[in-house]
């Protein structure tokens, strides 16, 4: 038996849900309300764990024809850039808090445009790098300075 | 009734209302023009801008935002042959063959005011449906209520393309965002963990932000460097100069087509969760199938254009029915505007078009001048918006990252927000990778504490559980959730058979 996409999705789904019905129990129940704060979350969690057994035994049901094989090197490019764009969006998200969204932001921007597009020339270049300031100058400009929200500043450089 | 609209359309030709409304507008058709950038994505971006400003500012921006958005994608139909937005895929049909056989004026103007008619007569229906609705919605007691929320999630779940076990886990899974943090009625911590950044449960917005916005960059992401699609060249030198009436009167003497497209696509989006890339696709199919000459349909007829563009921008009429009627959004962008309200203290609902009049009628004058905003910005700017969709997705998807990320901070300028945002952007992208769709989580993410609180009122009420089933407008949608879920089974089982026959055939 050999489980596809589905099947492993829904073994996740039933594995969370049932751990969390097992610690909905858990909940206290006050007196003075007919209901628990677990009564809803039961119900919810039930269902989810009821429509995951019916995907794996859907997944298990559905013969597993050899999937189509993607290009080796274009399937690995696709998850390196994905893994790299998570990688760098949650640098930017770490690093706000220390080095300030200014200084943080245009770091950001700069490291994901080229993370997506390698620049070959000067002037790609030059473009990366008035697009990574322009867009931390102007938003700060207007968030800061029009819609009075105070952006982070960072521990480390207090900017 | 239309008192109150004359004097809401008198304030907002106001500066301080029109501005926004014009850059929401503005904001709408380029995003709308932007291939890859859908409109949720824009009303994301446009969203931590309107924080600062009153809520009938914020939320004429946002009407602004979704009705260029609803044109803006026919821009790029029309002239490359891409749909800006999946509401204009339809309109690729019959405006880019129009446009490369020698009329691209006509294409995009037919649009334009197939746009223009089908808004309006959609907010027509918004205007004067809207207060009976809520009327009769105000008559619901927490049974109700319940019931209706089931029926609207039963039909988003029955519309996942795939499997209905898939939008059933979807749904189910946007339930259970809303129960982590606090209880809504005894306030006991559920599933926290110990934990402070969830004690007070998830914020909406974050969610909804990471959820959609890293789902669809990163599906964006690995599409960089694929070959453009056959086809898609542009059409060189275009310039888009016609005779305005010639092209209204083409519209104005199909009324059948041009009633119709936009009764289907207000009726779209009157449903939940589904949106104008359905009413579009629906609308053109239908005009297909009722015209004298289908086997036209798709060489560049006016009829394609204005089936798809007419129903896109009614279907916004429709959506905006249902989240002032009800408080339930229409699609994914009336979400984020009832995320808005929200944080602006406004609850949507049955009461909310008598409790804030000056505001629901705030919104229905915003409507009717973006339609107008909308013919002027792209009578001014239409070429320039085949410039904008050029844009390299390197250089964009950078900075509408950087907004989602204000987006969520500016809400209590905490990074906790910011973090939501980051936890909910990898749940959203392997939820898509894994062939789960979004809008049912959307819903059921929205619906959540609506729909425990009105289910443990009515058994604080009466324990009976019979009375869901007993009560007649309760056990009617009851009633038809049920129908709906058998409706979207077998319709489920139908295409596989076909599918599977259809299989066979290839292989004998």
């Amino acid at each position: 038996m050999r489980l596809g996409r589905d099947g492993i999705a829904g073994l996740i789904l039933l594995g969370s849900s049932l751990a969390l019905l097992g610690a909905s129990f858990d909940l206290p129940s006050l007196p003075l309300v007919p209901v628990g704060p677990g009564f809803y979350p039961r119900i919810v969690l039930s269902v989810l764990a009821a429509a995951s057994v019916v995907l794996v035994l859907q997944d298990i049901a559905r013969a597993h024809a050899a999937a189509p094989a993607a290009p080796a090197g274009a399937a690995r490019r696709v998850r390196v850039l994905v893994a790299g764009v998570f990688a760098v969006v949650g640098a930017y998200v770490f690093l706000m808090p220390l080095l300030g969204f200014r200084v943080a932001t245009v770091l950001f921007v700069g490291g994901l445009q080229a993370a997506l597009e390698w620049p070959r020339s000067t002037r790609q270049w030059t473009a990366l790098a008035v697009v990574a300031v322009a867009t931390s100058a102007v938003t700060y400009l207007v968030f800061e300075r029009y819609l009075l929200v105070l952006l982070p500043r960072g521990r480390w450089t207090g900017f | 009734m239309f008192d109150l609209l004359v004097q809401a359309l008198g304030t907002i030709v106001q500066w301080k209302y029109l501005l926004p409304l014009f850059l929401g507008t503005l904001a709408g058709i380029v995003g709308g023009a932007l291939p890859g950038v859908t409109i949720t994505m824009t009303i994301i971006v446009v969203l931590p801008f309107t924080f600062g400003l009153d809520p009938l500012q914020g939320l004429a921006a946002m009407t602004g935002v979704y009705v260029g958005g609803s044109a803006g994608g026919l821009v790029t139909a029309c002239l490359l042959g891409i749909p800006g937005t999946p509401s204009a895929i339809a309109t690729t049909f019959d405006g880019f063959p129009m446009a490369r056989n020698g009329a691209p004026g006509r294409a995009v103007w037919l649009g334009v005011w197939s746009s223009f008619f089908g808004g309006l007569l959609g907010g027509l229906f918004l205007i004067v449906v809207t207060g009976p609705l809520a009327a009769i919605a105000l008559e619901f007691g927490p049974w109700e209520y319940f019931s209706l929320f089931v029926l609207a999630m039963a039909m988003v779940a029955g519309l996942a393309e795939d499997s209905l076990i898939k939008g059933l886990i979807s749904t189910a899974i946007g339930l259970l965002i809303t129960v982590i943090g606090s209880d809504p009625i005894t306030a006991v911590p559920r599933f926290t963990f110990g934990s402070e950044l969830i004690a007070g449960g998830f914020p909406f917005l974050p969610v909804l932000i990471g959820i959609f916005a890293f789902a669809q960059i990163l599906t964006d992401v690995e599409k960089l460097g694929a070959p453009k699609p056959a086809g898609a060249g542009g059409i060189a030198g275009a310039t888009l100069s016609i005779s305005h009436p010639k092209v209204i009167g083409e519209i104005l003497s199909r009324p059948v087509l041009l009633l119709w497209s936009t009764l289907v696509g207000i009726l779209i989006g009157v449903l939940p969760a589904i949106g104008g890339s359905a009413a579009n696709m629906l609308a053109y199919d239908q005009a297909r199938k009722f015209s004298r000459r289908p086997r036209e349909f798709g060489t560049g007829i006016p009829e394609g254009i204005i089936a798809s563009e007419s129903s896109n921008n009614a279907n916004v009429g429709g959506s905006l029915v249902t989240i002032m009627a009800f408080g339930i959004p229409g699609d994914a962008v009336t979400a984020v505007m009832l995320g808005a309200m929200t944080i602006h203290g406004i609850q949507s609902g049955p009461l909310f078009v008598s409790q804030h009049a000056a505001l629901a009628y705030g919104i229905y004058a915003s409507y009717i001048l973006a339609h107008l905003l909308m013919v002027l910005i792209l009578a001014v700017g239409a070429l320039f918006m085949i410039r904008i969709a050029s844009l390299r997705l390197s250089m964009l998807a950078p900075i509408v990252l950087v907004l989602c990320v204000i987006g969520a901070y500016a809400l209590n300028n905490t990074m906790q927000s910011v973090y939501v945002l980051l936890l909910f952007g990898v749940v959203g992208y392997a939820l898509v990778k894994a062939g789960f769709p979004l809008a049912p989580l959307i819903l059921g993410l929205i619906l959540g504490d609506q729909i425990e609180l009105n289910l443990v009122r009515a058994i604080m009420t009466d324990a009976d559980p019979w009375m869901f089933v007993t009560r007649p407008i309760s056990g009617g949608l009851l009633a038809c959730a049920v129908l709906s879920v058998g409706l979207a089974l077998w319709q489920h089982r139908r295409h596989r058979r076909t599918m599977t026959a259809a299989a066979a055939e290839v292989d004998f």
